[in-house]
């Protein structure tokens, strides 16, 4: 329990910045949460984030695949945990003060996912959008929905649902339940 | 158009609730007489009263189509109170009322489920409705004709009539547009019936004839009652919606010999409608007084059997009424239900907080135990809020077996035993469909269609469905057994081959196995598609349903003997007492109900057996060790069986031993299932039912003992 708490201050004001990114404004057609895996900058839209919180003890589930952790309890919830390190296919990383834990709901299934850091929150605007047709063959694009141009960097804004859920799977059946 | 009349919808949840309530009631009394063969006044009585009620909210409710239903159902009871004797052998009424049960139940669950419903066109319904009616009439039909002659005579002369001075009138206007007054009347009338005697009220026929209201708007509806209840009574009027002003009748002398040509009155009513309540409420003492002595000679002629069949009717079930009971919403039952959850979670995180360890705290001690006392009971009287007798799934069956007896032609017997047995509700809900799946199985597949093939076994003609509930050790057991063919292993084993269902040569399979095979997906013996069964969905339907509600499900059965479908289902779901267990990081929870006793044992008492598997012998019985750490493949440091402990543990006969680190201590848990995005593992199979959030914020999974036990 004591591990949520532990927010640290970059956690803290990009959770009041998700609170207040509801409306986007002007030009902009989205925001996005950044956040660092690799060294590489990703993203998931803002929409689908409920919150960052830190590391919290992860229960193992056996018979699970092995991206997905087991299950935090974030307030008396009982939220499974992916491993975004692992579900690109990643080396592991020893988790570390910097390690957050974005909390999703799509669907209404509410996941939370394991970044190395949270970065910023960004507006996308149409024109530094790219679409991925073009970047076929660019590393995990599996996941990848849109690119994100800013003045100094690229950044892989993530499909939340191929990100949480395998290609075979039907959502709606979970979500109905 | 708004389907519900405006101003209604808070309503409608109680409608539909009390509604389903009646017709339920109507169901059970329609069986049971026709079982009995017997129709007693009473029974009628209630049949009507039922109608009649439901017709009446109907109406209130705006829901014209279900109103009209009732009503001609409550024409035909109508006619069989006048003459029970017609009662005596018209099987057809039953078939009509019976249909007309099932219309309603439908059309209740269309309203539930979509308010914007636009209402079922019943008029085929009501057509037979009207033809079953005029069958019954039928030879009566002149008599009739000569009653109605008289009636308009009796109409004329139906004013109220104070009968002596102990009785007064109370005479009511309802508002101006308020509509339907002959219902509101009704209404007003049943209230005043819950709490006094009402000796007469006039018009008659407030309740089927809807041209009265003409009548009560002009002249108001007049109700005698004992003069002692008048006080109270008007406070009951005066309650009552819609209505606009009341007063104490004090000439009726006049109103009793011609109710319509009455002139006077309009006068002293428009004063009296003018006047503030509370004068009116004055004007009671004094007209109260007014003593009335007048014949009741003809105020008995018009409705003789009416008034002392109903009365007693109405207060008998107002009675049974007031037991004190009140329906709640279930959603806030599951809301107090979730807050004692967390409340035990909160009790042991501050009891069992770590920041206490190695404190002497004696104070501290005792006031934790009584906490733990009461949190307990309040527990225990949550959980028996939610706890309902299984008489009403069972009772459902009885009409399954009388429908399908019918359609299938097959003389078949329901007994139904333990039905008082109680579970949690949210179970009993998912029962249902199960439950009916499996009786209709009964009828179809099980009990044989020959009658002759039952004989040539020694079996009576009659068959027989069980439909049995017992409870033991925090578990309901509820069988559904019928004594027919059994099953055809033979047939199974090949049905089961040609749908590749086969993991090992036919021959391997134990009867048992062979059994249960047909509950397994994608398997129906039934080569025909019939009304009642074999739709596709099968056995494999029902058990997942039982799965779901944490129960299990197996077949015994014996060719020619019949079979039995046992279904075994826990008492409640949400809290269990556990055993907290730790193996390498993660802390396991074992239901204490499973445990027999744990034990730390030294090495030399491990057997082996051929391909190294342990054992161990306890009491002269071996059992195997299961460990949790291979099992789940968990980091541990405590391998070695001396270091750990052994807990054996049973289910459905079989025991194991599981071997884990150590046992941290026994706690109540709030069971709660994985989030749903793990539900396409499939965690019940590796032994997990789910999990629970401990007193220190960690999550244990919980071991589904059946499982583990097994899958091992």
């Amino acid at each position: 329990m004591a591990d949520i708490n532990k927010v640290s201050e970059q956690q803290n004001e990009l959770n009041e910045k998700i609170n207040k990114a509801a409306k986007s404004s002007g030009t902009e057609i989205a925001k996005a949460l950044t956040f660092i895996i690799d060294d590489r900058i990703y993203g998931v839209d803002i929409s689908y984030v409920n919150e960052i919180v830190g590391v919290p003890h992860i229960t193992v589930i056996p018979g699970i695949p092995r991206y997905i952790k087991g299950v935090i309890n974030v307030r008396s919830k009982v939220i499974p945990i992916i491993d975004v390190r692992s579900r690109f296919d990643l080396p592991e990383k020893e988790h570390d003060d910097k390690t957050s834990t974005i909390i999703i709901t799509y669907m209404d299934i509410q996941v939370g996912i394991i970044v190395d850091q949270v970065q910023e929150v960004l507006s996308v605007k149409a024109e530094n959008k790219a679409d991925i047709p073009a970047l076929e063959r660019v590393n995990n694009n599996k996941f990848i929905e849109y690119i994100l141009e800013t003045n100094d960097s690229i950044k892989m804004i993530l499909d939340v649902k191929k990100l949480i859920f395998d290609d075979d799977f039907d959502i709606e059946a979970v979500a109905a339940e | 158009m708004a389907k519900v009349e405006a101003g209604m919808e808070g309503m409608v949840d109680m409608y539909l609730f009390e509604t389903t309530t009646l017709i339920d009631q109507l169901d059970e009394i329609l069986l049971r007489t026709e079982q009995a063969n017997e129709f007693t006044d009473d029974d009628i009585n209630e049949v009507f009263r039922i109608m009649h009620t439901v017709k009446g909210s109907s109406a209130m409710m705006g829901f014209e189509n279900l109103q009209k239903l009732a009503h001609k159902g409550e024409d035909m009871f109508f006619i069989i109170r006048e003459d029970p004797s017609k009662m005596k052998d018209i099987g057809f009424v039953y078939d009509l009322v019976f249909q007309m049960s099932d219309l309603f139940k439908a059309e209740i669950e269309e309203i539930r489920s979509n308010p914007d419903y636009e209402g079922t066109d019943f008029s085929e319904m009501i057509a037979k409705l009207e033809n079953g009616a005029k069958m019954l009439q039928g030879e009566l039909e002149e008599a009739e004709a000569a009653e109605a002659g008289e009636h308009p005579a009796a109409a004329k002369s139906g004013g109220v009539e104070a009968a002596n001075e102990n009785q007064s009138v109370i005479r009511v206007y309802f508002d101006q547009d308020c509509k339907m007054e002959n219902l509101r009347a009704f209404l007003l009338l049943n209230r005043l019936k819950e709490s006094f005697d009402v000796i007469d009220w006039f018009p008659k026929d407030v309740e089927n004839n809807s041209e009265s209201s003409a009548t009560i708007q002009e002249d108001g509806f007049l109700v005698t009652l004992n003069k002692a209840d008048v006080d109270e009574a008007l406070k009951v009027v005066e309650q009552s919606l819609n209505v606009d002003t009341y007063e104490i009748v004090t000439d009726e002398k006049e109103e009793s010999e011609s109710a319509a040509q009455q002139k006077a009155a309009p006068a002293a009513e428009q004063s009296a409608q003018s006047a503030p309540k509370e004068e009116k409420t004055a004007q009671a003492k004094p007209a109260a007084e007014t003593k009335k002595e007048t014949a009741p000679a003809k105020k008995e002629a018009p409705a003789p059997a009416k008034k002392p069949e109903r009365a007693p009717v109405q207060q008998a079930s107002s009675n049974s009424g007031k037991q004190s009971l009140i329906s709640v919403n279930l959603q806030k039952l599951d809301q107090l239900h979730d807050i004692v959850g967390e409340i035990i979670t909160t009790e042991s995180m501050v009891i069992s907080n770590p920041e206490l360890d190695g404190l002497k705290l004696e104070s501290f001690q005792k006031a934790a135990r009584e906490l733990r006392k009461l949190t307990d009971e309040l527990q225990d009287s949550v959980m028996s809020i939610r706890m309902v007798p299984l008489i009403g799934p069972f009772q459902k069956m009885h009409r399954i077996v009388r429908d399908m007896k019918q359609k299938l032609g097959k003389n078949v017997e329901l007994v139904i035993e333990g039905e008082d047995t109680e579970v949690d509700k949210s179970i009993v809900d998912n029962l249902n469909d199960p439950l009916m799946h499996l009786v209709r199985n009964c009828m179809d597949h099980g009990i044989e269609e020959d009658v002759s093939e039952r004989i040539e076994h020694g079996k009576p003609e009659k068959g027989t469905i069980r439909l049995s509930a017992t409870s033991s050790a925090g578990e309901v057991i509820i069988t559904v057994a019928d004594d027919g063919g059994g099953i055809d292993t033979d047939r199974v084993l090949q049905k089961a081959e040609e749908a590749g269902l086969l993991t090992k040569p036919a021959s391997e399979y134990s009867e048992r196995e062979i059994n249960n095979m047909i509950m397994l997906p994608g398997f129906s013996t039934n080569t025909e598609v019939t009304e009642y069964s074999g739709r596709g969905v099968g056995m494999d339907v029902v058990k997942k349903n039982i799965e779901k509600s944490g129960g299990s499900i197996f077949v015994e059965s014996k060719r020619y003997e019949g079979s039995s479908f046992i279904i075994k289902i826990p008492l409640t779901l949400a809290i269990i007492a556990g055993m907290e267990v730790r193996v390498g990081d993660v802390i396991f929870t074992v239901p204490t109900s499973a445990i027999k006793q744990s034990f730390k044992i030294t090495n030399n008492q491990i057997i082996y057996d051929t391909q190294g598997n342990e054992m161990i012998m306890l009491r002269g019985e071996c059992y195997p060790i299961l460990k949790l750490y291979q099992k789940y493949n968990l980091e541990t440091e405590t391998t070695d069986f001396e270091q750990g402990i052994l807990i054996l543990v049973e289910a459905d006969g079989k025991k194991v031993c599981l071997f884990a680190d150590k046992l941290i201590g026994e706690q109540q848990v709030v069971v709660k299932p994985f989030p749903s995005y793990l539900s396409r593992y499939n965690l019940k199979a590796e032994g997990l039912s789910g999990c629970s959030i401990m007193g220190d914020g960690s999550i244990s999974l919980i071991i589904d003992v059946n499982n583990v036990i097994d899958k091992q």
